[in-house]
């Protein structure tokens, strides 16, 4: 397993963000669904070794991230994509790739071939030396994309990646992110039930810090099976489903 | 991400690099290209050519003035500027909401912060390098005498990467777009609030990069000419400013996140050692004196060859009594040979009359307070063969004459000396001699008695020859306070 979490919890200040959550998952494709304020980010954001558990055991790659050692060689094989991506205007797209590319500590032999490659892969290689400032939010969230995959990264967390993404530009990271899931356990946080559906060889509902379904696309959708719940397609009534039952 | 063909991933993930800190280069070389530094060279090219190039232009071509003025000047120049885009680059990761993103890397905090210094520190030394050339070059080309002085320009040199250190810690701990600003004029009149508090040679506030010498003399064209520039003092501050740099880039490694433990306690060390560099060298500057040649000297740092004087060999001007000057001022010698003539030519070859005019070095001493005494060294006029020694109004600190101006000092005070020596003036002059000095320096005015100025009148219209054949005849008179108004010619 790539990912092992147990009894995992985050508090911000007075809020419970991560309410003890356990969760095991491989290589693939793991879609983390839930409404807004349900801990999602948060969740994401202890994968990315960005914010420290309040209290339970979490192993990324096999290593224990609360060791600096480990958590170093976890960040190399990391790939994160933030729900609000930053970003330096003045950074061409590929100063702003290989930026990152040398924060992750690629050997720097391969970091001009690597970012070129993943510079193309999301379909940026027209833009290639275009400053950051002068893009659109579409191209910006694939810049985002790119400086998350360009180590090629066993684990890969993405927080609304196709937020700004218009439904072309979708259709292709889905078949993008299929492709990665192959390799990687690819994590990626959504609101989008139809990404999930398209992309996700498993999925994951979080309510209020609450992981409180685990399991495929197609168990989800089962659970809407002699409900009433809305929805316009049978994920996302399954989805609802589970939430309704969730809140209850 | 719509036409690109997909490019398959290896087979295996990419390998991440063993050297801690392999491609830290590269990462150098990427903030060196987009630093904010860069966006602010034209301002700190534009300051350092109104504030330090023009007012050092305005000195004569003397290495001492220039380099000094330098320094004081240079030091306030670059201060803000480095500082103000050094916040910028410290303070961009919390301004553009990186945090996240940079967090979860595997390169250290520090080192990447480290990057981003180096790139803004390398710019700025990049952009002073040039300022320093340009007036450096202009002096060579003005044909300054003797040869650039470094330690001032090391001084400011030093100053930057403690400067960037000090603006990028700002940024990084307050990201803020207000934090540049501020912390720019913060340090500007932090820079000058430091020379403030400085009284006397002793004062640990020398340690200021402001400070190129005594603080009261301030820039002053006779010292480092006829003795060695004395690097005591700017030995001092190049390691405070070093030390000084050193604990703020420490500092920045300390807190957890910043790095493994061993990146941390190098940090920790590097703290250490810059705070006893920089406490070291506030104490050193606290034991400055200042010497007889116009420098501060500390003991623990002087070299004693620097106390030998330097050997040159004086321009001159034609007899009947030469004038020599230190070839640093032989832009002056026909000034002060023109001012000088007309009383030269009446007293050449009399009793007490000197055989030559040199040029002497200033001597100084601390007083009270912050006042400084500053003096020919040795007697005005020694041996039997007397020779007057010449202090030059433009070795003394001050505004910079012009050439009527030190016409005029020089024929006031230092031809009148030389008169006064000839006629036998003490204390106080007799009628007589009163007259015959007004009459050869030509200082008839209002206030000078009445008879006196007659009895000058009457001698200055005599032929130079009748003149100098009466003061031959009557010299030794003269001096004796023989001779009346009535007697004079």
């Amino acid at each position: 397993m790539n990912v092992e979490v147990s009894d995992l919890t985050r508090k911000l200040g007075r809020t419970q963000a991560v309410a003890g959550v356990t969760m095991a998952t491989g290589p693939g494709v793991f879609g983390l669904l839930g409404p807004n304020g349900a801990g999602k980010t948060s969740l994401l954001r202890m994968m990315a070794t960005v914010l420290p558990p309040s209290s339970g055991r979490i192993r990324l790659l096999g290593r224990d991230p609360g060791d600096y050692g480990q958590r170093k060689q976890i960040r190399r094989r990391l790939g994160y994509l933030p729900q609000n991506l930053g970003y330096y205007p003045r950074f061409t797209v590929v100063e702003f790739v290989e930026y990152f590319a040398l924060l992750k500590e690629m050997p720097p032999a391969r970091v001009h071939h690597a970012v070129a490659a993943t510079v193309e892969r999301v379909g940026l290689g027209d833009k290639a030396k275009a400053k950051l400032r002068t893009l659109s939010g579409g191209m910006l969230r694939r810049v985002g994309i790119a400086q998350a995959i360009v180590n090629e990264p066993e684990l890969l967390l993405l927080d609304e990646p196709t937020a700004g993404l218009d439904p072309e530009q979708r259709v292709t990271f889905r078949a993008l992110l299929r492709d990665l899931g192959q390799h990687a356990t690819v994590i990626v946080s959504t609101h989008l039930v139809e990404d999930v559906g398209a992309a996700c060889s498993q999925v994951g509902l979080m309510n209020r810090g609450k992981l409180v379904f685990q399991g495929t696309p197609g168990e989800l959708t089962a659970r809407a099976e002699g409900t009433s719940a809305a929805g316009d397609s049978p994920l996302e009534r399954g989805y609802s489903a589970m939430l309704a039952q969730a809140r209850s | 991400m719509t036409a690109a063909p997909p490019v398959r991933p290896p087979a295996r993930p990419v390998p991440a690099a063993h050297r801690p800190l392999g491609g830290a280069g590269r990462l150098l070389r990427l903030e060196v290209r987009r630093n904010a530094m860069l966006w602010t060279l034209p301002l700190a090219a534009v300051l350092f050519w109104v504030l330090t190039f023009r007012q050092s232009m305005a000195y004569p071509p003397l290495w001492n003035v220039r380099a000094m003025t330098m320094q004081a000047t240079g030091v306030a120049v670059f201060a803000p500027t480095v500082v103000g885009a050094a916040a910028w680059v410290g303070s961009r990761e919390g301004r553009h909401g990186m945090a996240d993103l940079v967090v979860g890397t595997a390169r250290p905090r520090w080192i990447r912060q480290l990057a981003a210094w180096a790139a803004t520190t390398g710019w700025a030394i990049v952009a002073y390098l040039g300022c320093v050339g340009a007036l450096y070059g202009a002096t060579v080309w003005q044909g300054a005498w003797g040869g650039p002085l470094w330690w001032p320009a090391a001084v400011v040199a030093a100053s930057l990467p403690a400067f960037a250190a000090l603006g990028f810690a700002a940024g990084a701990l307050r990201p803020s777009r207000f934090t540049p600003p501020l912390i720019a004029v913060a340090a500007f009149l932090a820079l000058e609030l430091s020379a403030q508090f400085i009284h006397g040679d002793r004062s640990y506030w020398q340690i200021s990069p402001l400070v190129a010498g005594p603080w009261e003399i301030g820039p002053d064209a006779g010292v480092a000419i006829f003795h060695p520039y004395l690097p005591d003092l700017p030995i001092a501050q190049v390691a405070f400013l070093a030390g000084l740099t050193a604990v703020l880039l420490g500092l920045l490694g300390l807190p957890a996140g910043s790095g493994g433990r061993w990146l941390r306690r190098g940090a920790a060390a590097i703290t250490a050692a810059g705070l006893l560099a920089a406490g070291t060298a506030v104490a050193l500057a606290g034991t400055g004196r200042l010497d007889a040649h116009g420098m501060i000297t500390i003991s623990a740092l002087h070299d004693k060859a620097d106390d030998r004087p330097i050997r040159y060999t004086p321009v001159c001007s034609q007899p009947p009594i030469p004038v020599c000057l230190h070839p640093a001022y032989a832009s002056s010698l026909p000034v002060v040979t023109a001012a000088l003539e007309p009383v030269l030519d009446e007293v050449a070859g009399l009793p007490g009359a000197p055989i030559r005019i040199d040029q002497a070095a200033a001597t100084y001493e601390q007083e009270s307070g912050n006042g400084v005494g500053i003096r020919a060294e040795g007697p005005p006029m020694s041996g039997p063969s007397p020779v007057y020694r010449l202090l030059l109004p433009n070795q003394l600190p001050g505004p910079t004459l012009t050439s009527s101006e030190l016409v005029v000092a020089v024929r006031t005070n230092i031809g009148r000396d030389i008169l006064a020596d000839v006629v036998g003036v003490g204390r106080s002059a007799d009628p007589a001699q009163q007259a015959v000095m007004a009459a050869i320096l030509n200082t008839v005015d209002a206030e000078t008695d009445p008879q006196v100025a007659a009895a000058a009148a009457r001698f200055a219209a005599l032929p130079a020859a009748a003149r100098r054949a009466w003061l031959v005849e009557h010299l030794a008179a003269l001096r004796a306070g023989n001779i009346t108004l009535a007697r004079l010619p």
